[in-house]
């Protein structure tokens, strides 16, 4: 029992330390390939970890008030709570990755995803600042436009596999040695669509954007309060690719494969939104509720349909 | 004497003292009020013996019981009452005609604990009016009648009364009997057309009782404009008096319609459930008043209550009368944080209030948890009902349902979000400088309400238990249950204790690390010095952002808003006066016009002799 | 010596180096001299592969660039910005006008030299620099930072009497809050 608990607690933190380290890699990589498509050298790829470190050793810090305190620590905590109910690799990969992903599912995922926005929209909320407010309330409102083609397309692939959980899910794909973005493609491309949304990159990025909000939700978190938003953040990006891998491209056996698979993912919102301008939030969410909820439907009829 | 017999009688005598205690001194009358809800819960809670009692009055006999269905609602009832009039006690101090408002209060608990006890429908129909009354007469206490919300909600209350009335007569006539347990038994003997009417009947009187669309007119003025130590439970126990009629009805009654096992009309409140959910949302986010706000988000939260009933799978019931227990308890909670803010700031209108949670720190922690668990955010108990949710529709096939589900869902943090900024958060207003935190009474029905929300997060299966053996009474065979992991009928389960371990883990991780950290250079500013673009905002600058909210998402969501319920019923009333107007021509005082009218009857007679006489 | 490189412990070079390689500027230009940052931080001389970046909010940002010349109008401003920034924080100054007033130098309401007002690390001298300029500027910054001899802030800290003292001199309405830390 004593061994199992040291195994267990081993396995969370080479899992947070993964995350952590892959998510930081892919900013940095975003940086590097967003400066050469604007036709410039750009950071070297390690950068945004010495703006981590550099945040964390800032000397002073300024507050508003306990409930700011609370903010970066509850981002934090749902980026970490939703790893550890994700299996990382697929089922012959270590032992040491498999945290609590037999203890929850795919529902409980979605709503865990939004609590450490709640909680981010709560810290900002204490500042007083009406930048912070506006950034929450279109953070918000773009919420409720990506969310409706996100759960369509997670609904009809629930309902092929007939299992909410993603181990579930993997095993069918192992099962029947397909992944699911081939078994049901409609819901793949609503899935995608309603990725754009998730990353927060253009054109859905109104809420951050400094040109338009001076940072939104972030603009009073400086010092260690920005460095864990930071760090959350890239944890927060690795949980939603490795979701993502999970449940339509068949998760991944080895760390190379995840690797491949999950920067192979990142480029579609990173390369779409170098290019695109910014949408005005009811522009974003009636874009989320025209084709992208249509292809939804579409995906859950063809579901049901041919079962 | 029964036990039951005893606690109705506890309630209706405490009702007639506290009236009698207000000449005595006004504070007393609360506190008598308090004392017998108290001791009735009290009894409820330790009483032994369960036999049914059965009463002989003017020929009807009426016979009264507690089954394992009615004991949830019950113990949800009792205990939330108590809460409510505790709370109650420091609310209304200094109001008048307190009398009036606590014989009132405890006859609505009274009247509730009655139909809960009925085992005939003679008795449910004597208590359901009184609790329609009594709950009329709160409404207009504050004596506000613009847009006359006491007339309103008499009017859909007799709708739903008379209905249920004529239902039960016709039973009566059918199978001569008031008893509950015989309409069940027998429903399926009945014909198709009767089975359709008596149902129908029955569901739009429960319906009306929780506010489905589009009977749910009433709700939201008469939640919010009346006392909040009243709606706390007016919101969150009257409500459910038609969910418990709802779930009679829907489990017991129609599963034993003779075509198969689905009754039409339960897919219909499916949907209407469904839809109540989405539009009650979306006019809950372009509210301006705190009060408005929750009433618009309770009508919401039924709508998904009764979509889990409609739908009728074990797990959806089951998860149907688990949200009904946390909506009772987190929006009574909810009212109270704005009562408790509106007895110390005087308003509760969002755009003028802001940052109390310095000043309020106490009512900021129970309504932060309360929204959390509104909003169904693990590990709180919201999340535990929602998730049986959305299982029970995936694994039922009601895939149009959940994405309305979710949307009405998704958008409930939008007002969830909006209600905690413009109250506690925010910029600091001038005139709430000397707002103090809510006195010991208040505050503490609210934090231990609150933290009865974590704890049936944790452990749901506290609930699961009573909540299965209803239903087992209810006619829906053996429930499984286990006391923190749910599970839906597909083999997955989530375990909420490693949910609240790892939560409450790496919450308290986080929270050290940043305390700690250079915890000596750390310093609190005020909410003036914030980034202005370098300026030094003076006194009466405005940095406050509360009017218009939302509005990127009203202009989105601008088709679906056009036309409120009221506006069709309005132009019903219009077209049914048209019609009287023209029927008022008929009599033109005229005699020779009259005389007109009975030649032209005649000719009629005359005419159609063959088919009306033979 | 606290600051000699050889007594340095090893956490104070990993963090210098974390803050050399990551600097993250104000956007916020104060004077005319600003028309040469946005070449510097873009295509063509791209100052982003030394990691230095705009950001928003005093909360968030580390350098101050005043540049160009200050009204006193602007210096109230400037000075409310940076006391709201964070510990450890730079100042460069831009231009012939921080250093000896320029092309102002006979005006009534601009100020002669920032390092009365402000605590500067580094001055970059032109009118206006080009941008091969600001990034040789910015690289004496992280050179500054490395030997651990930028501390512009402590400074202030220490004679805070004798740059309020100056301030007030010439902003006459004065109404920003006291210095609490």
């Amino acid at each position: 029992m004593d061994n199992s608990i040291w195994i267990s607690i081993l396995g969370f933190l080479a899992t947070v330390v993964l995350a952590f380290t892959v998510g930081v890699f892919y900013g940095g990589f975003v940086r590097k390939i967003t400066a050469r498509i604007q036709n410039r050298v750009g950071p070297p790829v390690y950068q945004n970890f010495f703006d981590i470190i550099k945040l964390y050793s800032k000397k002073t810090a300024v507050h508003h008030g306990w409930m700011q305190h609370l903010g970066p620590a509850f981002a934090i905590t749902a980026s970490v709570t939703s790893l550890m109910f994700i299996p990382v690799l697929n089922g012959q990969g270590w032992i040491w990755f498999e945290n609590l992903n037999f203890k929850g599912d795919l529902i409980f995922l979605i709503y865990m995803m939004v609590f450490g926005s709640l909680g981010m929209a709560l810290g900002a909320g204490q500042t007083g600042n009406p930048h912070s407010a506006i950034g929450v309330s279109r953070g918000l409102s773009q919420m409720v436009g990506y969310e409706i083609p996100w759960v369509l397309a997670l609904v009809a692939i629930m309902m092929q596999a007939h299992t909410t959980s993603i181990t579930g899910l993997l095993d069918y794909q192992n099962a029947n040695n397909t992944w699911m973005m081939f078994e049901s493609p409609l819901a793949f491309v609503a899935a995608l669509m309603a990725m754009l949304g998730m990353f927060h990159y253009a054109p859905f990025d109104v809420p951050f954007a400094p040109a338009e909000l001076a940072s939104g939700p972030g603009s009073e978190f400086g010092g260690k309060y920005l460095a864990l938003m930071m760090t959350s953040g890239s944890i927060f990006a690795f949980v939603k690719l490795v979701l993502i891998v999970d449940i339509f491209m068949g998760g991944a056996s080895n760390l190379i494969m995840l690797v491949v698979k999950t920067f192979l993912l990142y480029m579609i919102p990173v390369l779409y939104g170098i290019v695109s301008p910014r949408y005005r939030t009811e522009q974003s969410i009636r874009y989320f509720w025209g084709w992208p909820t249509f292809i939804g439907i579409l995906g859950v009829l063809y579901v049901v349909f041919i079962r | 004497m029964n036990s039951l017999f005893l606690i109705i009688l506890i309630l209706m005598g405490g009702a007639v003292l506290a009236y009698i205690a207000k000449k005595v001194n006004p504070m007393l009358s609360s506190i008598v009020s308090f004392i017998s809800i108290a001791s009735a819960a009290a009894v409820f809670f330790l009483m032994t013996d369960r036999e049914s009692v059965i009463l002989h009055i003017g020929g009807f006999e009426l016979q009264w019981g507690l089954n394992a269905y009615s004991w949830v609602f019950g113990a949800m009832v009792i205990s939330m009452a108590t809460f409510a009039s505790l709370y109650s006690i420091a609310y209304m101090k200094g109001k008048d005609r307190l009398g009036y408002f606590n014989l009132n209060f405890t006859l609505s608990v009274a009247a509730m604990m009655g139909i809960l006890f009925s085992m005939d429908w003679i008795s449910f129909f004597i208590f359901w009016e009184i609790m329609t009354w009594s709950s009329f007469l709160i409404i207009v206490y504050n004596g506000i009648s613009e847009g006359k919300i006491g007339i309103k909600y008499m009017i859909f209350s007799a709708i739903g009364g008379y209905s249920m009335l004529m239902a039960m007569v016709i039973t009566k006539s059918q199978i001569d009997s008031f008893l509950i347990a015989d309409l069940i038994s027998s429903f399926s003997s009945m014909s198709l057309g009767l089975q359709a009417l008596i149902g129908v009947l029955f569901l739009i009187a429960f319906s009306v009782k929780s506010a489905v669309m589009p009977l749910h007119v009433w709700a939201p003025r008469a939640y919010a404009d009346s006392p909040m130590s009243y709606t706390s439970i007016f919101s969150g126990l009257l409500s459910k008096m038609g969910v418990f009629g709802l779930g009679i009805m829907l489990i017991s009654v129609f599963s034993k319609t003779t075509n198969g096992n689905i009754f039409v009309y339960s897919e219909v409140l499916a949907w209407l459930g469904a839809i109540t959910g989405v539009i009650a949302t979306f006019y809950a986010i372009i509210q301006t008043d705190a009060k408005r706000l929750l009433a618009y988000s309770s009508v919401a939260q039924l709508g998904y209550i009764v979509v889990g009933l409609a739908i009728g799978t074990k797990l959806s019931v089951m998860a149907a009368i688990f949200m009904a227990i946390m909506h009772a308890i987190f929006k009574g909670t909810l009212f109270m944080a704005v009562g408790a803010v509106e007895k110390q700031t005087g308003t509760t209108d969002m755009t003028k209030l802001g940052a109390l949670i310095r000043k309020m720190p106490w009512t900021f922690v129970a309504s932060l948890m309360s929204i959390i668990a509104l909003a169904g955010i693990p590990p709180l108990g919201g999340f535990v009902g929602k998730w049986m949710l959305y299982e029970s529709m995936i694994t039922s096939d009601h895939y149009f349902l959940i994405i309305m589900t979710f949307l009405s869902s998704t958008a409930a943090f939008l007002y969830s979000y909006r209600f905690l900024f413009g109250i506690f958060l925010g910029q600091e207003e001038k005139e709430f400088e000397n707002v103090k935190e809510a006195p010991a009474i208040m505050v503490i029905p609210m934090i231990i309400l609150a933290g009865s929300l974590f704890f049936f997060g944790v452990f749901p299966g506290y609930i699961f238990e009573p909540i299965a053996n209803g239903m087992e009474y209810l006619g829906m065979g053996q429930v499984d249950w286990n006391m923190t992991v749910l599970s839906n009928g597909w083999g997955n389960h989530v375990d909420t204790l490693s949910i609240v371990n790892s939560i409450l883990t790496i919450f308290g991780i986080a929270f050290i690390f940043l305390g700690l950290k250079n915890r000596k250079k750390t310093r609190y500013v005020t909410t003036k010095d914030i980034h202005t673009g370098g300026e030094i905002p003076t006194e009466n600058e405005n940095l406050t952002y509360a009017v218009d909210f939302y509005k990127p998402f009203e202009r989105a969501i601008e088709p679906a808003m056009k036309r409120k319920m009221d506006f069709y019923y309005n132009k019903f009333g219009e077209g049914i006066e048209t019609l009287f107007d023209f029927v008022r021509r008929l009599y033109t005082g005229n005699g020779q016009t009259y005389a007109l009218y009975v030649v032209i009857f005649l000719v009629i007679l005359l005419i159609f002799s063959e088919q009306i006489f033979f | 010596m606290p600051n000699d490189k050889k007594s340095q412990k090893i956490v104070d070079i990993i963090q210098n180096a974390a803050r050399k390689h990551s600097l993250f500027v104000l956007a916020y230009g104060t004077g005319c001299g600003a028309i040469e940052i946005p070449p510097t931080m873009t295509s063509k001389y791209d100052a982003e592969r030394f990691g230095i970046r705009g950001m928003a909010t005093p909360r968030q940002a580390d350098v101050l660039l005043v540049t160009g010349y200050l009204a006193t109008k602007t210096l109230k401003r400037v000075i409310r910005a940076y006391e709201q920034m964070q510990d450890p924080k730079y100042v460069i100054g831009f231009g012939s006008c921080t250093i000896n007033g320029g092309m102002y130098w006979d005006s009534y309401n601009t100020i002669k030299l920032l390092d009365k007002y402000i605590p500067v690390d580094v001055y970059i001298n032109g009118c206006m620099p080009r941008p091969e300029a600001v990034i040789d500027g910015f690289i004496e910054l992280q050179g500054l930072i490395k030997d651990g001899k930028a501390n512009g802030a402590e400074k202030y800290k220490e004679n805070i009497d004798w740059y309020r003292a100056n301030q007030k001199k010439v902003i006459k309405n004065w109404n920003m809050p006291d210095y609490n830390w």
